[in-house]
């Protein structure tokens, strides 16, 4: 039965037991009906303060003028006015200065260690572990194109692309199966695993011979940087591994050799330090590049 | 008491439901079609080439947007990690659009140009391979299914109903913009003219002769986030 003291909202069923079904309009707890009114004077600051309302061509801006591209701006010239005094240091110094002072030097290495863990170890691993599926290890001192600070400099900044030309006739190529085995047999012989030595002999006369391949790695088989041509140095731009170290780009077992003469490898490295347009990468600037070399120059092999 | 017309009234009560909820919706979609900064027109953004659209079909069959966002809002730790801010206009011509609320992996509308297709091809048969903290699931079945694209033209039909701006002629020779588009020695003048000379043709799935489901997965993936130069946009005043 229904309290005298209550409020209803008029409505009323069942009448006829002399219990009445009615309908209690219960009021809201005072705190919760004042904390409703303060939103509300809330929302009515905020329309004012704030970006707020949609009106024809555009919005209501606020008074404060606050726009999040405006903070953004803000937050990336503080971090830079931040940094600025080391920056400038680093952008007037050479990578041989930077590497002779130790306080450089280790601000470089910090910066350029954030950069490689967001931009480079999706390949590289972390740190520079690497791998042995065609992205390289950068802790150890084996170099495709050289590991001094410029060669590592220009890697990063320009990109590289390593094409080694397939060989099998059926994959656009010029030799048969036997004359891949042949090499592949002759490629074991240089890192001192064993091979079938008439297959051998028969590879190494290709190798130097009509297959071409000294011409990129070299009399030695030792590679673009450390072997030589007839006495002349390699153009270190191709890249051509060494192949008599047992350190391998894309595997060293018979069968994954034989695939990568017969099928050839296109290797690709994106560049960080120009405007890229159609090739891979991102230009980061030359302050980024900076930092990055003397990172990886750093990881252990640098040269 | 007047709210009793309408508790008395089911149709009248459904009406006013609507109406109220409306507010809603007009207060806060309908503005968004009249602001500068949603609706302006950015050099180079491009409908999206007969492979790609393949792609991104992938990308959604493969619920890639569970754990992958496409939006890098402007705060500055994501213009460091990613690059420059997501427009509005860079998901114009998506239908549904990519932008994703859940980033279990990194954010994907830059990933365009980061890696290599050998990277791609390694990272989706096994990611672990190339990044072994990963958690991402394998996807080997991509490079082993080939693509079936005879319902290319509809598609892009569909797009244009949508009114992605496809012409004619490019819904016409859908099929063979994406044959030569996946084919780096095929001739691509046609292509290049309906989709700009920026367009990559390469071999995205490494595999010659044979055009799967990774080759439209990873040329969707490398077109991601560069058809705007952002050496040359200048952001408008906000």
């Amino acid at each position: 039965m229904a309290d005298k003291q209550v409020e209803t909202t008029g409505h009323q069923w069942d009448d006829e037991e002399g219990f009445p079904l009615q309908e209690f309009n219960n009021p809201l707890p005072r705190w919760w009906l004042y904390s409703f009114y303060a939103t509300i004077l809330f929302a009515v600051i905020y329309w004012i303060l704030y970006p707020a309302w949609p009106i024809p061509g555009g919005f209501t801006k606020g008074v404060l003028g606050w726009s999040q591209y405006q903070e953004l701006q803000k937050e990336m010239t503080d971090a830079q006015s931040a940094r600025k005094v080391f920056d400038d240091r680093l952008s007037a110094a050479s990578l041989e200065e930077i590497a002779a002072n130790p306080q450089l030097l280790a601000y470089a290495k910090a910066g350029g260690r954030a950069l490689f863990a967001n931009q480079c170890a999706g390949c590289h691993g972390t740190e520079g572990s690497g791998t042995t599926q065609g992205f390289p290890i950068l802790v150890d001192d084996d170099w495709l194109y050289g590991g001094t600070l410029q060669e590592i400099y220009a890697t990063i900044a320009n990109g590289r692309s390593g094409t080694m030309p397939p060989h099998l006739q059926a994959a656009g190529g010029a030799f048969s199966e036997a004359q891949v085995n042949d090499l592949a047999d002759f490629v074991l012989t240089l890192s001192n695993r064993p091979a079938d030595k008439a297959a051998a002999e028969r590879g190494k006369a290709l190798f130097m011979g009509d297959a071409g391949c000294h011409l990129c790695h070299g009399d030695h088989g030792r590679g673009s940087v450390l072997d030589t041509l007839g006495g002349q140095p390699l153009d270190h731009n191709t890249g051509a591994p060494n192949l008599t170290d047992g350190i391998w780009l894309h595997g060293g077992d018979r069968a994954t050799i034989v695939q990568t003469i017969a099928r050839g490898r296109a290797s690709k490295m994106p560049a960080w330090g120009v405007d890229s347009g159609e090739s891979l990468g991102r230009n980061l600037g030359p302050l980024a590049v900076k930092q990055l070399a003397l990172y990886v120059h750093g990881l252990g092999g640098g040269k | 008491m007047k709210h009793e017309v309408f508790e008395k009234n089911i149709p009248l009560l459904f009406i006013g439901v609507i109406l109220v909820t409306a507010i809603g919706a007009l207060v806060e979609i309908v503005p968004l079609f009249y602001i500068d900064s949603t609706i302006e027109k950015v050099e180079g953004v491009r409908p999206y080439t007969p492979l790609e659209l393949k792609g991104r079909d992938i990308y959604v069959r493969e619920g890639c947007y569970n754990c992958h966002s496409q939006m890098i809002r402007p705060f500055r730790d994501e213009v460091e990690r990613y690059g420059h801010y997501s427009l509005a206009a860079e998901s114009m011509y998506d239908h549904p659009f990519q932008w994703g609320s859940k980033r279990t992996g990194p954010d994907l509308a830059r990933v365009g140009g980061k890696y290599s297709n050998l990277w791609h091809q390694t990272h989706m048969r096994s990611p672990r391979t190339v990044v072994p903290e990963s958690i991402m699931p394998n996807y080997p079945w991509l490079e082993k299914n080939t693509l079936n694209y005879g319902d290319i033209g509809v598609r892009l039909a569909v797009m244009q109903k949508l009114g992605v701006p496809y012409s004619d002629v490019a819904v016409a020779e859908a099929k063979a913009d994406l044959e030569a588009q996946a084919n780096p020695t095929a001739d691509a003048t046609g292509l290049r003219a309906r989709y700009g000379a920026k367009v990559g043709q390469e071999n995205f799935g490494g595999q010659p002769g044979r055009i799967t489901e990774l080759d439209a997965l990873i040329a969707y993936l490398q077109m991601l986030g560069r058809q705007v130069d952002f050496a040359t946009y200048k952001a408008q005043a906000r």
